[in-house]
C-alpha cells in the first residue's frame, strides 16, 4: 500500500498533497475562525495573499541569488518550473505580506495566528506525506520490523513518523476546548511541532550536522521550543493584565 | 497549571530535549555519500551503456567531470521540449568539464526513432540506449524526464523530476556541479 501511494504521488505529483493539505487546512480554519474573532473573509484573504507572496517572493529571491544565470536566460523568470524557487525567501515574503495585510485590516496578531493554526497544522501533515511520496527527508538504516525499503536500504520511516506526529498535533489542537489566552493555541502547535522535530531528526539520514556531530535541525527546533515557552509566559502575563 | 508548575514543566521539557540532542549527536555520522542511490546526497548509481554511435560509457569513469544525466524517451513531450535547452547548455559548459549523458529509455521507446530525433534537434552530446532497463531500474525511474546533476565527486547534487527544465534552471544547477 505504501508503495502504491509512492507510485501514485511520485514527483512531481507529490505537490498535489501539499495543495490538498492547504485546501483542507483552510476549510478547517474557516470553520473555527469566528471563535477567535477573525472573519472567514479576512482569513481567506490573508492566506490567499500570502500564498501569492510565497510563490512570487520565492521566485524573486531565487532570481536575485542567481542573477548571472537569469541575465543570460531572462525569460526563465517566468518559467513554470517549481524548482526555480527559494523557500526561505518565499516564506519571508509571505510573512511580511500577512503582517501588512493584518495591520491594514486591523487584525489581532495572536488571535489571527490561533485562527490560522488548523491551516498550519494540516499543512504539516501534507508536508510529511509529500516527503514520503518524494522519498525526501529519509531515515537512517534500521533493522526494525517497520523499516521501509527506500534508496537501496531498509530505513526508519521518518516521513511516516513526521506525518503521524503532525496528525497527533492537529488532533490535540483541534480537540482543545479552551484557549486560556490568545496565541496559546498557535504556540502549542509550534511547541509540539518543534518537540517532534527534535525527536524525529535523530532518525533522519539526510541531515546537516554541526562541528560536534549535533544535528542542526534539532538545535533550531530546541531554540524554537525555548522561544515558545517564553512567549507562553508572555501571553499568560498579558492575559492576566487583560490585554 | 500555575506559573511555578509551568516553569518546572518548561525546564523539564527543555532539559529532556537537550539531553536527547546530546544523546543523538553522531560525530562519526556515516554519510550517505558512500552509498549509491538515485537521490540527492548519495553517490550516483553506476552503469555502463553503449551510445547510439557504439561508444561505451561508464558513469564511474567520468569522476572529475560534472555530469548531467537525463533520462528521456522520444515519445515524451516534456523530454522533447527540454532537449534544445540541454544542447545549448552543453555547448556553453562542455569546456568547463560538463558531460551530458542523455539515456533513452529504449526498453519503452522505439529504437528506430532515436537517430532521427538526434538529427532533428541537432544533438551533439552522447545519447545512450537503455535497452534492458539497467538505468531505468538503478535510478528507480517513475517519471520522464528525470534529470540528475552529478558533481565532480560522483555525488548527486540535485534531482529534477519532470520537465521541461528551463534554461535558467539548467544553468543554476550546472554551475553548482561545476564548482
Amino acid at each position: 500500500m505504501l508503495t502504491l501511494f509512492r507510485d501514485i504521488f511520485s514527483p512531481p505529483r507529490h505537490m498535489i498533497l501539499l495543495v490538498a493539505a492547504a485546501w483542507i487546512g483552510l476549510s478547517l480554519a474557516e470553520k473555527r475562525a469566528e471563535r477567535y474573532g477573525v472573519s472567514k473573509e479576512d482569513l481567506n484573504n490573508a492566506i490567499f495573499n500570502s500564498l501569492i507572496a510565497l510563490v512570487a517572493g520565492g521566485r524573486i529571491f531565487f532570481v536575485l541569488q542567481n542573477l548571472s544565470a537569469f541575465s543570460k536566460s531572462p525569460f526563465g523568470i517566468f518559467s513554470i518550473n517549481p524548482d526555480l524557487f527559494d523557500p526561505i525567501g518565499g516564506l519571508a515574503a509571505a510573512i511580511v505580506l500577512a503582517l501588512v495585510y493584518g495591520q491594514r485590516r486591523g487584525l489581532k496578531f495572536w488571535s489571527t495566528l490561533d485562527a490560522l493554526t488548523p491551516f498550519f497544522s494540516i499543512l504539516t501533515v501534507g508536508i510529511g506525506l509529500s516527503h514520503f511520496a518524494a522519498g525526501t527527508s529519509f531515515g537512517k538504516e534500521t533493522d526494525l520490523p517497520f523499516g521501509i525499503e527506500l534508496w537501496n536500504a531498509t530505513r526508519h520511516p521518518t516521513q511516516i513518523y513526521e506525518t503521524l506526529a503532525a496528525f497527533l498535533t492537529f488532533g490535540l489542537i483541534w480537540l482543545r476546548k479552551e484557549n486560556p489566552a490568545s496565541g496559546i493555541l498557535f504556540l502549542t502547535f509550534a511547541a509540539l511541532t518543534a518537540f517532534s522535530q527534535i525527536v524525529i531528526q535523530s532518525f533522519r539520514a539526510d541531515i546537516a550536522l554541526i562541528s560536534n556531530g549535533s544535528i542542526q535541525g534539532q538545535i533550531t527546533a530546541w531554540l524554537v521550543l525555548l522561544i515558545c515557552f517564553i512567549l507562553f509566559e508572555f501571553r499568560f502575563k498579558q492575559a492576566q493584565r487583560g490585554e | 497549571m500555575n506559573k511555578i508548575k509551568r516553569i518546572i514543566f518548561y525546564i523539564f521539557v527543555l532539559t529532556i530535549s537537550a539531553g536527547w540532542i546530546v544523546f543523538s549527536a553522531d560525530p562519526t555520522h556515516a554519510s550517505v555519500k558512500n552509498t549509491s542511490a538515485p537521490q540527492t546526497g548519495f553517490s550516483a548509481p553506476d552503469f555502463t551503456l553503449q551510445s547510439i554511435d557504439g561508444k561505451t560509457y561508464t558513469l564511474s569513469e567520468l569522476k572529475g567531470s560534472a555530469v548531467l544525466l537525463n533520462l528521456w524517451a522520444t515519445w515524451c513531450p516534456p523530454c522533447r521540449a527540454e532537449m534544445p535547452a540541454i544542447e545549448k547548455m552543453y555547448g556553453e559548459y562542455k569546456d568547463q568539464g560538463l558531460i551530458v549523458l542523455a539515456v533513452d529509455m529504449t526498453y519503452q521507446d522505439d529504437p528506430g526513432a532515436v537517430a532521427p530525433f538526434m538529427q532533428k534537434y541537432n544533438l551533439t552530446f552522447p545519447i545512450l540506449l537503455d535497452e534492458k532497463a539497467l538505468v531505468g531500474s538503478a535510478y528507480q525511474l517513475r517519471s520522464l524526464p528525470s534529470s540528475y546533476f552529478i558533481n565532480r565527486a560522483g555525488i548527486i547534487n540535485e534531482v529534477i523530476i519532470g520537465g521541461p527544465m528551463a534554461e535558467a534552471l539548467l544553468r543554476t544547477r550546472i554551475e553548482q556541479i561545476l564548482k
